[in-house]
């Protein structure tokens, strides 16, 4: 019987329980206690850094958050110890959601600037606890607390409560993992901007990974409080402890729930390894060496390296899931109904007018052509109905609902999907799982199986189904450009938005490309679509629509508007004879 | 009368034979074994290293006389790596797997308070050379090597304000200056309390984190201050980056105190003449009028040198961990015995004789007198200047 992840947990998490009840010598306690401390930190850190990629030099502060939380409750109003806990995770979520809240709205304050940020969070904490009566300087001791009994001794207390914290942990990053929550973050660390677009309701997914991640490393605190049993700032809110927390969780992997746990047990072994009095710093130049030498080979982590490679295994022995047979994207009919009407838009970027009160209006069912010269912008009016840039005026109508301003998740939830005019695949989510992701978080909002067998559908539809296992760097640019069409598609928008899906592509993968499209239009789908390769265009359009400098200067039948003077000079510029 | 001659002689012979033979008998049976930890690696390194060196020499001299209840001592060193969480873990492995018969306190008040709180648990004795802050010790069966009694934050600050008293320059203003580091800080917050019972105006106080590297602003505000005397409340290299950083803006304060200093380095430093500084020894008499502290300063001096200590002479730090060596085979030797119980109660009823003085464990949380003295660095070297009997040949505390 094979047994899951979990039931896994649970049964070696029964099997250290009774750790206290064989009589062995206590060290062993206090040793895997120490080892569970270090599960708990490096799979919390991983939650939001490893899972989103927002990497986090601040756990130090949210452990010792929770180190002074339980510290001042226990010693200063004399609250029991164990009721200190959850007050220690709490601070410490509400620290980090306070700072996520300010922090993930901002753009530019992604990777390093992230990284130095809550490593200022740090040094600010501390040296608010340093000068306040919270410390004030001399430390909190707190030898004088009486540790309950939970099993035969207080000590055993502690290690209880370490196995149990680590159990936790480790339950809530497997099902984060598995869980829609964890394929969002996965989706924010490869390219937050397409996963907003895609359906990802990032700013939440952000808050509530580290808010949990902070939670955790909070409890943490709070018990290893009692363990060293005299908090001072110097040692809490050292760099030594983020810095750990790293190293650990990248050793492990990051991109595995089981990563960072496998990290902070093989660098807590190591260490305490080398903790003989004879060659103390040869031990730790060698406990450095090793982990240099791991992570220059395993750049991806133990897991990372060990664990692909099982699976790879285990797939060629399963049989491949059957697909099932997924309806069209929004089977109607071609119509004279306006679905999207946008009105008097205007966007300009830094003072370079990109839009300039543009009207354009999109049919039920029927495929309209954007055209325009480079610089018309098309591409701009294309990442303003999708939400990925605020519109400076006008209005975007949406079946009726006015979309202008809404985040860019809430647009794909309401059924915009879009491409990218240079593919923007999640680099290291499999084929397979790029074109879930948006079945998921998009219009369709599928549970994940059903999410996997509507992308197996696309990627038959595409001709990338033998490619699902593929990760998007090992596919050619036509593949590439496929994908992100199976993308769109698995949303099952009710409005499409290609954004010159051919352009680089040999003429017979544009032919190949022009077919599918029409087989996507004949099932109904409406499309807007940005091109320059006429002929595709001619072929492929009900009506089109042309930009120039931002303006909308013809709407029409393509070959009526192709002939108009002021569309032949837009693309052949003016007759001087 | 030759043959009664020659029996005496030949008799007096195999007795002083067998005598010397006693004297020099290698220790022999299963080691005692003696556990402990020191901050060998990490940010508390280099003291510590002080502590390793002469524990080895003590042992080595202990075995060299008969070990402890004529067995061999073992010292089981570990790495505790600054962290008073590992200090906990290694303390347990040394009670509870390797079966250690004595232990060693560790180096640094964090880390000391885990090891007694392990002690404790398994009703240990722990004798501990470095407790900065006596008041957070409870437990009964520990002792502290380093003899600062009970309140160092009164005792410390009033004998270093009695040395001041003895010149003809008593100050009436003081600028304290002070790491929050917890062990000094409660130092400089005991300064100011001294200060103001002996009617000393305190014209500034000025507090740091402990890490700060930028003292220039500090310096410019003692500066500014103008005070006849500095307590400074640093720690390790920060008062030679304070000496550095008031040298820069060309001020030399009348009197100035360090409390930690790290000595070698300080006493070499430019402005650092005169600077006077907290210690429980000093290799020059009376201290090593001690035979065994002579010869302690010998070795350690070559030790040292030979690997590479910046500052290679004994003071504070390496006496008290030699000071912790003599109180454990003191009370194995007067009791025979290596129940920490009846350790614990001899303890508490004798004296120590030691290398920086006699040693009691009969007050508050164990700790005695406060054996902290005044030095002072006067042509480049440390110098003990107060209380006078414990002062160098001749020195006396000097004033600008």
């Amino acid at each position: 019987m094979k047994l899951s992840a979990p039931a896994w947990i649970a049964l070696v998490g029964l099997g250290l329980a009774t750790v206290p009840f064989f009589g062995l010598p206590a060290f062993y306690e206090s040793f895997l206690y120490l080892i569970f401390s270090a599960i708990v930190l490096a799979t919390s850190w991983n939650i939001l850094s490893g899972y989103s990629g927002y990497f986090s030099f601040g756990h130090g502060a949210f452990f010792g958050a929770g180190m002074y939380t339980t510290a001042t409750l226990t010693s200063k109003f004399e609250i029991p110890f164990l009721w200190t806990l959850p007050a220690a995770g709490i601070i410490a979520a509400l620290l980090g959601v306070g700072v996520g809240a300010v922090v993930f709205r901002l753009r530019r304050l992604r990777g390093e600037l992230f990284a130095l940020l809550t490593l200022a969070v740090t040094f600010v904490l501390a040296t608010i606890v340093l000068n306040t009566p919270i410390d004030g300087g001399q430390g909190v001791p707190l030898t004088a607390v009486t540790l309950p009994a939970i099993l035969s001794s207080p000590s055993s207390t502690l290690y209880v409560l370490g196995l149990a914290m680590a159990l936790l942990t480790l339950w809530i990053a497997y099902s984060i993992y598995l869980a829609k929550l964890g394929t969002g973050l996965f989706a924010i660390h490869d390219d937050e901007d397409v996963a907003e677009v895609m359906g990802v309701p990032t700013y939440r997914y952000k808050l509530i990974a580290f808010g949990l991640s902070c939670a955790l490393a909070g409890v943490a605190g709070g018990i290893h409080a009692m363990f060293i049993s005299y908090v001072t700032v110097g040692e809490t809110f050292s760099i030594i402890v983020p810095l750990n927390v790293v190293l650990m969780s990248v050793l492990g992997g990051t991109r595995h729930w089981l990563g960072p746990a496998v990290g902070a047990t093989v660098i807590t072994a190591l260490l305490y390894g080398f903790t003989a009095g004879d060659y103390p710093v040869a031990g730790r130049a060698a406990v450095g060496l090793i982990l240099i030498v791991v992570i220059l080979f395993m750049p991806e982590g133990l897991l990372g390296r060990f664990i692909p490679r099982l699976e790879g295994r285990r797939r060629k022995t399963t049989a491949a899931t059957p697909v099932a047979a997924a309806p069209a994207p929004d089977a109607v009919q071609a119509s004279s109904e306006t679905l999207l009407r946008i009105n008097g838009l205007s966007k300009a970027f830094s003072g370079v007018q990109a839009l300039d009160g543009a009207d354009v209006e999109v049919r039920r069912g029927e495929i309209l052509g954007l055209v325009g010269p480079n610089g018309s912008g098309k591409s701009t009016l294309i990442n303003m109905i999708s939400g990925h840039f605020r519109l400076d005026s006008g209005s975007i109508v949406f079946d009726g609902v006015d979309i202008a301003g809404l985040p860019a998740h809430r647009v794909a939830q309401a059924g915009i999907a879009r491409t990218y005019q240079i593919p923007r695949p999640f680099a290291h989510l499999s084929v397979l799982q790029n074109v879930t992701l948006p079945a998921m978080f998009g219009r369709a909002a599928l549970g994940r199986g059903a999410a996997e067998s509507e992308a197996r559908y696309w990627l038959e539809f595409t001709g990338l189904a033998e490619k699902a296992d593929a990760l998007p760097g090992e596919l050619n640019l036509h593949q590439r450009k496929f994908l992100e069409l199976a993308r769109a598609l698995a949303s099952r928008p009710r409005l499409l938005l290609l954004d010159e899906v051919l352009s680089g592509l040999t003429p017979a993968e544009i032919d190949h490309a022009i077919a599918t499209i029409r087989t996507i239009r004949d099932l109904g789908a409406t499309i807007v679509f940005v091109e320059h390769v006429m002929h595709a265009v001619m072929e492929l359009s009900d009506r089109i629509v042309v930009l120039n400098y931002g303006k909308v200067i013809a709407e029409g039948k393509p070959e009526e508007v192709m002939r108009r003077p002021e569309v032949v000079t837009v693309y052949l510029g003016k007759p001087h004879a | 009368m030759k043959l009664i001659k020659k029996l005496i002689l030949s008799a007096t012979g195999v007795l002083l034979g067998l005598g010397l033979q006693v004297a020099v008998a290698a220790p022999s049976g299963q080691p005692i074994k003696v556990g402990g930890t020191l901050a060998l690696t990490g940010p508390l390194s280099a003291t510590a290293l002080i502590h390793k060196l002469a524990g080895e020499i003590y042992v080595e001299q202990l075995n060299k006389k008969n070990g402890l209840l004529g067995r061999p001592v073992e010292w089981i060193l570990k790495d505790d790596q600054s962290k008073p969480d590992l200090a906990r873990t290694l303390y347990e492995q040394l009670v509870t797997v390797d079966k250690v018969d004595l232990l060693l306190g560790p180096y640094a008040t964090g880390n000391i308070l885990s090891a007694v709180g392990v002690a404790q648990k398994y009703q240990k004795v722990l004798v501990h050379h470095t407790m900065g802050i006596p008041s957070l010790v409870k437990y009964d069966m520990q002792f502290p090597a380093w003899s600062v009694g009970y309140d160092p934050a009164t005792t410390v600050t009033n004998t270093l304000l009695d040395a001041l008293a003895s010149t003809t320059k008593f100050p009436k203003t003081i600028a304290i200056v002070s790491s929050k580091f917890p062990s000094v800080y409660m130092m400089s917050v005991g300064m100011r309390e001294a200060a103001k019972k002996r009617g000393i105006k305190e014209v500034l106080f000025l507090e740091w984190e402990f890490g700060n590297k930028d003292f220039g602003p500090i310096a410019s505000r003692v500066k500014d201050a103008n005070p006849d005397f500095i307590f400074v409340g640093a720690i390790g290299l920060e008062g030679n980056q304070l000496l550095d950083a008031m040298k820069k803006i060309d001020y030399v304060p009348p009197m100035q105190y360090f409390m930690y200093p790290a000595p070698g380095p300080l006493a070499k430093a430019p402005g650092a003449e005169r600077a006077m500084a907290g210690s429980i020894f000093e290799q020059h008499p009376p201290f090593t009028n001690n035979p065994l502290a002579a010869e302690f300063v010998k070795i350690f001096n070559e030790r040292a040198t030979k690997a590479g200590l910046p500052d290679n002479a004994v003071e504070t730090q390496a006496a008290a961990s030699y000071s912790a060596w003599q109180v454990i085979e003191a009370a194995v030797t007067a009791t025979k015995s290596l129940d920490d119980k009846v350790l614990a109660a001899w303890l508490k009823k004798n004296k120590v004789d030691t290398i920086q003085g006699k040693l009691r464990f009969d007050g508050p949380s164990n700790f005695g007198d406060d054996l902290l003295r005044v030095k002072q660095v006067q042509n480049g070297h440390w110098v003990v200047v107060w209380p006078k009997e414990w002062a160098a040949p001749g020195a006396k505390l000097l004033t600008q």
